[in-house]
């Protein structure tokens, strides 16, 4: 199972996995929140390539990035768009606020120029967040999660429920394996060869002694806990967590620069001075845009008014 | 379970063995989203992973349950490396929220309680939760967010409730009878 996983259980020796969990923490969601804030693609691009050259410096096994890669562009990207085309094909419209259209087919399918930005600008946004997901996986173990997450303000309860988790995940999913193994010798069939009702009620059978043995060691994963003193104080000490080094100072600025940017930008061009589209487009000039409002593109809406 | 108060088996009690059983709980989350799917069609496959806040919900109430599942969400998307997408983490945990209320109407499985009318609400609790979360909160954040078309999210909403509330009921309700029983087994032992 160890091949499919993209996190690491010990630390890397690069620049970016040597610094502390609330560095990777801080970092990561002053990345979101810049990537989740735009539709620009202005802005989208060099944070895309921000993240990617992060995921080059850390000189991974590109192999699980690369697959997960591809279905990801598959399910989300290549299917989402094919039916974005059928469902709603005046997106562009929608998001971009004009529309010169390329190709008409009979009914109601076109595709306009306004569609093909749109796609492109939403591939970037998802690509940029995937990147910036796997380059926080890639330099993050679990115990320094845990400590970047109590610093960031998390109270540590929940904290420890995030390292605790990922270190039993590969007990538990050894335990799953052995399960299913041990069903399938006795006869119970969950390939496609039996009806899908079948196969539902076939992993109530897998389930069943897989929730009995996991939620089985909570008494004495509890006790050992307790027997040490755990929960005892208000707060706690981490042994992932180091004394900051000046790279970590460096990336911790260069984070909180980004956070303001990300406020400056919301500030400046989506209060005061708003572009009158959700997405910005090279062609279509700001006084030409037609404004729509999101909720009456809904296809239910139209049952509602009248 | 029965003496708690409201607030406590909303909240659950935060003590060592709550934060023990939410973790082991969203490690099994993380597990059953990466390897426990069942097929349905080609590229297309049931996760079971839902399963998880319905039993940490049954055992220690609806919060511990959101958390099991939230938590879960994020680990198995970090572990399986297909991306954090806050939308669908943050519904899968209202939904779990929902499908975690069964304390709240009087079905303690600790202690064997799980009658037909108590898995009649549950199903409603299921189709209700499920509706809040992937009809409402997902939706609004995708577009938020990500800059998804609401109607293409809405279709794809709910392909994701109709499949959840297919497993929360035909795999959970016989399990949580499994459960009940095999409590009640052990409901005549008391602790001194």
């Amino acid at each position: 199972m160890n091949n499919k996983l993209v996190i690491n259980y010990t630390p890397g020796p690069t620049f970016l996995h040597k610094l502390t969990g609330f560095t990777k923490v801080f970092s990561f969601l002053m990345m979101t929140v810049a990537i989740i804030c735009t539709y620009d693609i202005r802005l989208l691009i060099p944070l895309l390539i921000i993240n990617i050259f992060e995921i080059i410096s850390m000189k991974p096994d590109y192999k699980p990035i690369v697959i997960m890669f591809a279905i990801t562009f598959v399910t989300v990207t290549l299917i989402g768009n094919i039916m974005l085309f059928v469902v709603s094909p005046n997106v562009g419209l929608n998001n971009i606020g004009a529309e010169n259209i390329i190709w008409h087919s009979t009914g109601r399918l076109y595709l306009s120029k306004e569609f093909l930005w749109y796609m492109l600008v939403v591939f970037i946004k998802r690509t940029a967040s995937f990147a910036s997901v796997i380059a926080f996986a890639l330099a993050t173990t679990p115990s320094e999660f845990a400590s970047g997450l109590n610093k960031v303000g998390l109270p540590y309860k929940v904290c420890t429920i995030v390292s605790l988790a990922y270190r039993t995940i590969p007990d538990i999913a050894n335990d799953f394996i052995n399960i299913r193994n041990s069903m399938m010798m006795r006869g119970v069939e969950l390939s496609k060869k039996a009806s899908l009702w079948k196969r539902l009620k076939n992993t109530v059978l897998i389930l069943v002694p897989l929730i009995f043995t996991a939620f089985g060691k909570v008494g004495s994963i509890a006790n050992a806990m307790d027997l040490r003193g755990y929960g005892k104080n208000k707060k706690r000490t981490w042994y992932a967590e180091r004394e900051p080094s000046k790279g970590d100072m460096v990336i911790r600025a260069l984070s909180v620069v980004l956070g303001l940017l990300a406020l400056y930008y919301i500030i400046r061009y989506r209060i005061i001075d708003p572009w009158p589209a959700k997405m910005w487009c090279p062609w279509v000039k700001y006084e030409d845009v037609i404004q729509i409002n999101q909720i009456d593109t809904i296809f239910f809406m139209k049952w509602f008014k009248k | 379970m029965a003496n708690k108060s409201f607030g406590q088996k909303l909240l659950g009690v935060w003590n060592t063995k709550t934060i023990v059983a939410v973790a082991i709980g969203a490690a099994l989350f993380g597990v059953l989203m990466n390897y426990g799917g069942i097929p349905v069609f080609t590229n297309t496959s049931l996760t079971t992973a839902m399963i998880v806040p319905v039993v940490v919900g049954a055992m220690y109430g609806p919060v511990p349950a959101l958390v099991a599942a939230g938590v879960g969400n994020v680990i198995a998307d970090l572990l399986g490396g297909w991306g954090l997408w806050f939308d669908w983490s943050v519904g899968n945990g209202v939904a779990a929220l929902f499908v975690g209320l069964l304390p709240l109407y009087g079905a303690y499985i600790t202690e064997g309680v799980f009658e037909i009318k108590h898995a009649i609400i549950y199903m409603l609790c299921c189709v209700v939760g499920n509706g809040v979360a992937f009809g409402i909160v997902t939706p609004i954040l995708t577009t938020l967010f990500y800059g998804g078309d609401l109607n293409v999210t809405f279709l794809q909403a709910l392909a994701a409730s109709l499949g959840n509330i297919a497993v929360e009921v035909i795999i959970g309700i016989p399990i949580l009878f499994l459960l009940a029983k095999r409590y009640k087994s052990r409901t005549n032992l008391e602790e001194e």
